[in-house]
């Protein structure tokens, strides 16, 4: 106890100290491995690769490049990439809200149960998930075996896997079980006498929805956004395992210049594209969040 | 008649969808049993050959205890390196609070593949440090972190502190106060904390993929194996088996919630 409080006596007494060293360890990580390993991403975005050494040049070559190179691909990439995720956004928001407001004010008892039970599958590695949804939608697939046992078709239908729309798919119904949470905290904590007061005002159901429990719960839409635009605007797993050469996505260009294509500087002048578009998407979010409410959703 | 329907409907949709997001973990399960070598329908018998044969492979049982290792670490080192920066965000006040809580947010504004290059090029080329569990776990907490600083942060912001005091007072030293009155009612927190961190840890595809030298994780063995399309059954086999681990997991983690 002795040798206890001869250390932390000064640290206690230095305000500075009792505030700055329990801080440190997470801050060192934070600056060491993401924001120094970011502005080394930007530096090499300006240099020059050959073979495996890195020349440094310092020029706009790569950026250009990312608009020229292969005749403007992976431009066109990112735009698909957007165009993707906005899709997931829209579509597993849509998919969970629903949920969310069942489990808020439909369900009385066991909330807690059916919530851990609704989140389960997100719990689950996403290779493991798309692998399992292979045996649904794919060519060998549950989905198939039923329609053939209709005698709705001989074969089996090809077109529900490796298409960009399978990746869509696939991310649409791998986020939305976690999205629920959020948006259910949200409307958890909407006062209900307000709806009995609109209610007896004569507002009908769809009016109550709309001019009620929709605005109420807007904190928690932004924050569901936040959770699946950010990870989904990066993807490139889902397109490798499902989405064949029509699901490609800006990610899958990432990827390759780093892990076959050996163009670094390349690739880190296309990932300081997405860089910006991400966090200017995170910041605006957030700023319309505030952290309590994040913080709440967890 | 309207309310009848909507409210009818809510309830179907509701167990179509718990229906639907289970369909492939259940299947996945199901057919780590069928005695084929093709992934997938027609249903031809029952057999434990593939279980067999993933039980014992060396390699595949090394990624699984490479991943358990990996999850341990990552969920302990983010658990305490969240609950010391929770415990000063929440208790005291001082300029630039809001800027250190939201660096520490910041690695969830990016996708992690950005994170995961930034750090692969970090540690290869100005490092010079090999690829191997360590630079995974240094990935994965990274990530977690911001997790578990949020959940100890909000557990800490709920706290009574006049049970401390109450402590203080009746001649309780700062060690006992402590040991005695705050880390109980923060352990649930710190539970929460871990068992995230150790999930983001075990189901992380993206970080791994980048940080991983030859020893690798459950999911990238399974990623490397459905990409080339090799060895499928045995890796049904392990899937069923991380399927059943987080089953395991989540129970107690309700049972222990529930408690509280």
């Amino acid at each position: 106890m002795s040798i206890f409080n001869r250390i932390l006596k000064p640290i206690r007494k230095s305000e500075k100290l009792s505030i700055g060293i329990p801080l440190s360890p997470a801050m060192f990580w934070i600056m060491f491995f993401f924001l120094i390993p970011l502005g080394i991403l930007v530096i090499y975005s300006f240099w020059d690769m050959v073979g495996t050494r890195l020349i440094p040049v310092w020029d706009f070559h790569n950026y250009v490049d990312v608009f020229t190179r292969a005749g403007g691909m992976y431009t066109g990439l990112l735009a698909k990439s957007l165009g993707m995720s906005a899709l997931v956004t829209v579509g597993s928001i849509a998919l969970a809200y629903p949920i969310a407001y069942f489990v808020s004010l439909r369900i009385e008892k066991y909330k807690y149960t059916w919530l851990i039970l609704l989140m389960g599958p997100y719990f689950v590695s996403w290779v493991i998930l798309v692998f399992g949804w292979r045996l649904v939608i794919g060519y060998s697939g549950l989905l198939n075996q039923v329609i053939m046992s209709l005698g709705l078709t001989s074969e089996p239908m090809s077109w529900m896997w490796n298409n960009w729309w399978t990746v869509v798919f696939l991310l649409i119904m791998g986020w939305a079980p976690w999205l629920v949470f959020p948006m259910f905290v949200s409307l958890e904590k909407i006062d209900k006498s307000l709806l009995e007061a609109a209610a007896d005002l004569g507002a009908n159901p769809i009016k109550r929805f709309l001019k009620i429990t929709l605005p109420l719960s807007s904190p928690g839409l932004l924050v569901a956004t936040f959770f699946v635009l950010i990870p989904v605007l990066g993807e490139f797993v889902t397109p490798v395992l499902a989405g064949g050469s029509q699901g490609v996505m800006y990610g899958n260009a990432i990827d390759a210049s780093f892990t076959s294509m050996m163009a670094w500087p390349f690739g880190s002048a296309l990932s300081i594209f997405l860089m910006i578009i991400s966090l200017t998407v995170a910041t605006m979010l957030i700023r319309m969040i505030s952290l309590e409410k994040l913080m709440e959703s967890l | 008649m309207l309310r009848y329907i909507t409210a009818k409907g809510l309830n179907f949709y509701f167990f179509l969808f718990i229906a639907v997001i289970y369909l492939p973990l259940i299947l996945l399960v199901v057919f780590s049993f069928n005695d084929s070598i093709l992934v997938g329908f027609p249903w031809r018998g029952f057999t434990l050959r593939w279980w067999e044969q993933f039980l014992q492979d060396p390699s595949a049982l090394s990624v699984v205890k490479n991943s358990f290792i990996v999850a341990s670490i990552t969920a302990v080192v983010s658990t305490a390196l969240g609950l010391l920066a929770a415990f000063v965000l929440v208790r005291r006040f001082f300029r630039g609070k809001n800027l250190i809580t939201y660096s520490i947010l910041l690695p969830w504004f990016l996708p992690a593949i950005v994170t995961g290059i930034g750090i692969l090029i970090f540690l290869r080329s100005v490092l010079g440090i090999e690829l191997s569990l360590f630079t995974i776990m240094i990935g994965h907490i990274l990530f977690s972190l911001p997790a578990c600083t949020l959940i100890l942060m909000a557990r800490l912001i709920g706290f009574d502190r006049s049970l401390e005091e109450a402590a203080r007072d009746l001649g309780a030293n700062e060690f006992t106060t402590f040991r005695r009155i705050t880390i109980p009612l923060v352990m649930p927190g710190i539970f929460v904390a871990l068992f995230i961190g150790f999930t983001i840890s075990l189901e992380d595809v993206v970080i791994a993929h980048f940080l991983a030298g030859a020893d690798v994780t459950i999911p990238i063995f399974v990623f490397g194996q459905l990409r080339r399309w090799s060895g499928l059954p045995m890796v049904m086999a392990i899937s069923a088996f991380m399927i059943m681990i987080m089953g395991v997991i989540l129970s107690i983690s309700w049972i222990l919630g529930k408690r509280t």
